[in-house]
């Protein structure tokens, strides 16, 4: 194998390693890298030297930022699509780039593409050097960076960034209630994919001095996507057997035409293609674990025992005027209003379809209209986020498994929650001692919900083991290390056994009893009776009752809305 | 009007009621099995070539058919059709769909498998037929010869314009044949079938209907609109294999542009395109022809993922999500 044959396989690599970011660590099915790696290889051509006749040092990181804009914004237009309508899109994004490129011949020279003098120089002025980019030079440099970039894949994946981006993959909905920030997640996600895209571009004509929009073509892409989901899995060496099989595919073929007198071309073409289809057929044998980045057990520290209530005391509330909501014409909520209090327990009952859950929905921020005040100041949110951030989560009514993660990282991932900031990827990439400080707050922190709600013992078993219990407790215990101070917990005692119930009531007594204030949407009147301090009863929308959970039972007006008029 | 641009309207329009047909069957099976139908286009391209190739050979030519070749051209293509579009489900589509039953899997797992499968899928069709078809493109003989019905194939109007018989013809039985299925796919038992899988899977599965099997039914009858639509399409101009994964995106622009999983916007949508693509051809060059298409394409998934109608049951069955 030459060295400029060396050299072209591992930008290859680059890119799909680029490219594994978004698919496999993001979730992302992007089949658009062809585009990128366009970017970085027209741009570098057309501004560099041949070009507008930029410095090698200029051009090359001005196509590098330019793609990774285009990434950014790819992922800001399309962040409405499912899955597949995101392939959809992009692999459309590919063929159009295609035919961009061929539709204006003046600037990007037709079908030929665009020819530059190799090798380039590196200058740099200030420090006196010139370096000749010989075939050589150019496979160390993309030696050196496929190996930062697998480093760096490696790191990113055991640490919080990791867990983020696993939550994303799993459930979107859950990982926006934890305060995972999803939209910036994925286009960063996006952005580094193509950035990384560029660079393999970028490399590849500065190696060959040419490049066409053949070298660019959705084939690449489509090429690209398969390595990276050949191993099935975010491992890094995913994409480095693919390639490793892809770049081995030309060579392998002109020994077998050779053999068959077959012209070597169009063979390729089906080998290809066969390897692809095999590949995607026989994926399962390749998958044994579950298709998510493993990140390594937690030693979570011993929480210590809980503290004073008395010092934890918060006079937090939680309080809503006139709140309205209707789907699709059925109106479901009708002019409620309700005040939560630190401290205390409340109870919604009623029957089914009568508005409980979607009051729940109103005080989260998710549906509906109705003035919020949280502690008395008037709070709007614009997204699930803001909410969470300002203290106040929801759990839902079907707890999400999240398979592949761990309680204890399930729970560490809500601890992150509210505070994370943005910087966080980047200390725990460099390892700052900011971020060792963090981690061992978010572990206290995990540590101290998981033994709240009793769950310490299951802290790294597989979730899918949890009973329908322990799930609902999982809900809990994510919600508290969010460090929410109202909790709105829709039906969390169903399914539960009987010991569970105790549970989950001398849980929610204790976190009363520190200061948060809860909201129990619940059917069970027993379990109302022994934990709540007030019971509001909705029927089609609307209040029919309120006071203690004894006189509330005993209210006609309650008792014709359950059983019906005698 | 001005001749020439009546002749390009009418051209589009043509062009039109093909693409609503392959548009038709990408909505039909994206709107139930909840898949976007990648290989698509290959298998409309696909069926052209593996029928001529049954019937006349790997080198044809634009010259007359008999009667009798003429039919077995066309049972064949249409034919090809299905069977291409049921393998294709059969070996990659279905294998990588996750069960039923998985509800909290459904929507992601499996993308990433059957997306790559269906492309590769046609990717390896393109490959192999251009094994066989070793030449840029061929002209394909025309089973239904209804331009030579007149002298020139010319259709002469009043005003003293005159009209390419061939593509009237074609944007007839185009939107006759769109009309039909639809028609046929909201009355039939299997099209109830179809309705219930893609409203509700788990609960289709619930009531005894076969998932798998309605799924690759939905693949058949979409390849079956797509080997009539290759029919309507191939004869009269310069065909290639490579055709295909543009042809594919193309259908997918109507699609999304009325709806998907909606039948008659997907019909419509065609039109719509066809019009778009032979106007941007006209009036701003040839290298628009196939841009404009995509573009529509990129930006209605940026702005509008749900179509320009009104309604349709796609918008539930797909689910489309504001993600956080």
């Amino acid at each position: 194998m030459s060295v400029i044959s060396m050299a072209q396989a591992l930008w290859l690599l680059l890119a799909a390693l680029g490219l594994a970011l978004s698919v496999s660590y993001g979730g992302l099915p992007l089949l658009g890298q062809s585009v990128f790696v366009a970017v970085g290889g027209y741009g570098v051509a057309l501004l560099g030297p041949g070009g507008t006749g930029l410095p090698l040092g200029l051009a090359a990181p001005i196509a590098v930022l330019l793609a990774a804009a285009l990434g950014y914004l790819t992922a800001l237009s399309f962040s409405r699509l499912d899955g597949a309508y995101f392939a959809l899109a992009t692999w459309t994004l590919a063929w159009l780039a295609q035919r961009v490129l061929v539709a204006f011949p003046d600037a990007f020279g037709g079908s030929e593409g665009l020819t530059r003098p190799v090798p380039m120089h590196l200058v740099s002025r200030t420090l006196g050097a010139d370096l000749v980019l010989t075939g050589t030079v150019n496979l160390c440099l993309a030696a050196g960076l496929c190996v930062v970039v697998v480093l760096a894949l490696v790191r990113i994946g055991n640490g919080p960034a990791g867990l983020d981006l696993a939550a994303l993959r799993e459930s979107p909905e859950l990982a926006a209630s934890l305060g995972v920030p999803t939209t910036s997640r994925r286009r960063m996600v996006l952005a580094a994919t193509a950035a990384l895209g560029a660079a393999s571009g970028v490399g590849s004509t500065v190696l060959l001095g040419v490049i066409s929009p053949s070298d660019v073509s959705p084939l690449l892409s489509l090429q690209l996507f398969v390595a990276v989901i050949l191993a099935g899995s975010a491992h890094w060496w995913g994409p480095v057997l693919g390639v490793a099989l892809i770049s081995a595919l030309p060579p392998a073929t002109a020994v077998i035409a050779d053999l068959v007198g077959f012209h070597a071309a169009p063979l390729q073409g089906v080998l290809t293609a066969a390897l692809m289809v095999g590949a995607i057929g026989g994926r399962e044998l390749l998958r044994r674990r579950p298709g998510v980045p493993q990140p390594r057990a937690w030693a979570l520290p011993i929480a210590g025992p809980r503290s004073d209530p008395a010092t934890q005391e918060r006079s937090v509330s939680l309080e809503v005027a006139h709140a309205h909501a209707s789907y699709a014409g059925v109106l479901a909520l009708d002019d409620v209003s309700l005040l939560l209090r630190g401290g205390q327990v409340g109870a919604l009952v009623g029957p089914n379809g009568s508005g409980k859950s979607t009051l729940l929905k109103v005080l989260a921020g998710e549906a509906g209209t109705g003035e919020v005040r949280i502690d008395g100041k008037p709070h709007r949110a614009r997204s699930v986020q803001d909410r969470v951030r300002a203290g106040v989560v929801r759990t839902s009514q079907r707890a999400t498994v999240l398979a592949g993660i761990t309680p204890a990282q399930q729970v560490a991932l809500a601890a992150r929650g509210a505070g994370r900031s943005r910087q966080v990827v980047a200390r725990h990439l460099f390892a700052t001692p900011r971020s060792r400080l963090d981690e061992d707050q978010v572990r206290a922190t995990a540590a101290a919900a998981l033994r709240d709600t009793g769950l310490t013992h299951l802290g790294d078993i597989d979730p899918i083991r949890l009973s329908v219990g322990e799930r609902q407790l999982l809900q809990i215990a994510r919600a508290v290390a969010t460090g929410a101070s109202v909790l709105l917990l829709d039906e969390p005692a169903a399914g539960m056994t009987p010991g569970e119930r105790d549970t989950l009531r001398s849980v929610l007594r204790g976190l009363a009893a520190s200061g948060s204030a809860i909201l129990v949407v619940e059917h069970d009147m027993l379990f109302v009776g022994s934990v709540a301090d007030w019971v509001t009863v909705l029927d089609a929308g609307r209040i029919i009752a309120a006071g203690k959970p004894g006189s509330v039972q005993a209210d006609p007006a309650v008792r014709e809305a359950f059983l019906g008029t005698a | 009007m001005d001749g020439v641009l009546l002749q390009v309207v009418l051209a589009g329009l043509a062009e039109g009621a093909v693409l609503g047909l392959v548009a038709l069957g990408f909505s039909l099976v994206s709107g139930t099995a909840r898949v976007l139908h990648f290989a698509h286009g290959d298998i409309t391209m696909g069926a052209v070539f593996v029928g001529v190739l049954v019937v006349v050979g790997n080198s044809p030519t634009a010259a007359g058919l008999t009667p009798l070749t003429s039919l077995l051209l066309v049972l064949s293509i249409i034919a090809a059709g299905a069977v291409l579009s049921g393998l294709v489900a059969m070996l990659v589509v279905l294998p990588n769909l996750p069960s039923v039953s998985d509800e909290s899997r459904r929507r992601l797992a499996g993308v990433p498998g059957w997306v790559a499968g269906g492309l590769a899928a046609g990717l390896l069709l393109r490959a192999v037929l251009g094994l066989l078809f070793a030449q840029q493109s061929y002209a394909v003989p025309d089973p239904l010869r209804v331009d030579a019905l007149t002298p020139d194939g010319l259709l002469r109007l009043p005003g003293g314009n005159t009209l390419a018989l061939r593509a009237v013809v074609v944007l007839v039985i185009g939107v006759s044949l769109g009309l039909i299925a639809e028609r046929s796919v909201v009355r039939s038992r299997f099209g109830r079938s179809l309705r219930a899988v893609a409203d509700d899977p788990a609960g289709a599965a619930l009531c005894g209907v076969s998932v798998r099997r309605v799924v690759l039914g939905a693949f058949l009858v979409a390849g079956l609109l797509a080997g009539a639509a290759g029919v309507l399409a191939a004869p009269g101009r310069a065909v290639s294999v490579d055709e295909g994964a543009v042809l594919g995106l193309e259908a997918a622009a109507a699609a999304v542009l009325g709806g998907v999983g909606s039948l008659r916007g997907a019909m419509a949508g065609g039109l719509a395109v066809g019009l778009l693509q032979a106007i941007a051809g006209y009036l701003l060059g040839a290298g628009f022809y196939d841009l404009a298409p995509l573009a529509l394409l990129v930006l209605l998934l940026a702005v509008r993922p749900q179509g320009v109608a009104v309604r349709s049951f796609a918008w539930r069955a797909n689910g489309w999500r504001a993600s956080g």
